[in-house]
């Protein structure tokens, strides 16, 4: 009895490690995504000329899971035409942060770029996205960064730390 | 008298797993917390050598003073 609860507890501090190494290994694969999906939104507005609604759409289905849910999410709440791009792109961010890994730098990189939604012409808007683009890699850089550093340690941490306390308990 | 080695045991434990940790916090360049670590686990095995010194003082005591 003393043994299979010892054992339950270091199946738990690892799984808590390891949580929280996949924080930092999901970050830069979401920033890569987000990267994606505007370089999709520049193909958009500048080549098929898409009105928003129509581009978020088209890059819901062509990215992966955490990105997919925030433009369909942008998509479906532009169809009620009583709302402000602003509003709906800031309740989006909100929701985005709640499903994907992505910091609070990235999440004011993309408010700063929702701003920009739809004031300009297509070359200044082109500019805005490079913008962001640049600072997503920027982002990008760090999170790997973190990654290789923290992310090792995080998963040992988390197993040593069950070991530990197990030995003080036993 | 069979002495119980599971302390000993369990001191050597802590002593590997806290220089284990004490090192990868200090690969990962945050120092502070390696020597928190270091600090806490020193902390924590001295609390267990303290109780067991005192069982051997009651020990030595009951010994030689023949009484409680």
């Amino acid at each position: 009895m003393k043994w299979l609860g010892a054992l339950l507890f270091l199946g738990a501090c690892s799984w808590g490690g390891f949580e929280w190494s996949r924080k930092f290994s999901k970050r830069p694969q979401h920033i890569r995504q987000l990267k994606n999906a505007l370089q999709i939104l520049e193909a958009e507005i500048l080549y098929s000329q898409l009105p928003l609604q129509e581009a978020f759409l088209t890059i819901s289905k062509q990215t992966p899971k955490p990105t997919r849910t925030f433009f369909y999410f942008l998509s479906e709440q532009m169809k009620d035409k009583n709302k402000d791009l602003i509003e709906i792109w800031e309740d989006a961010v909100h929701e985005f942060m709640e499903i994907s890994y992505i910091g609070p730098n990235e999440r004011e990189i993309l408010y700063q770029f929702g701003k920009t939604l739809g004031q300009h012409d297509f070359t200044q808007q082109q500019k805005h996205i490079q913008l962001t683009i640049n600072h997503l890699e920027r982002e990008l850089q760090d999170a790997r960064d973190d990654d290789h550093k923290y992310g090792k340690m995080a998963k040992s941490l988390g197993f040593l730390s069950g070991l530990f306390i197990v030995l003080l308990l036993i | 008298m069979l002495i119980d080695a599971t302390v000993l045991f369990q001191i050597a434990g802590i002593g590997i797993i806290v220089a284990l940790i004490q090192t990868i916090l200090k690969q990962m360049g945050k120092e502070e917390i390696a020597q928190f670590a270091a600090l806490l686990g020193f902390i924590i095995v001295l609390v267990i050598v303290v109780n067991s010194l005192s069982d051997l003082f009651q020990q030595i005591k009951s010994v030689f003073l023949f009484q409680g």
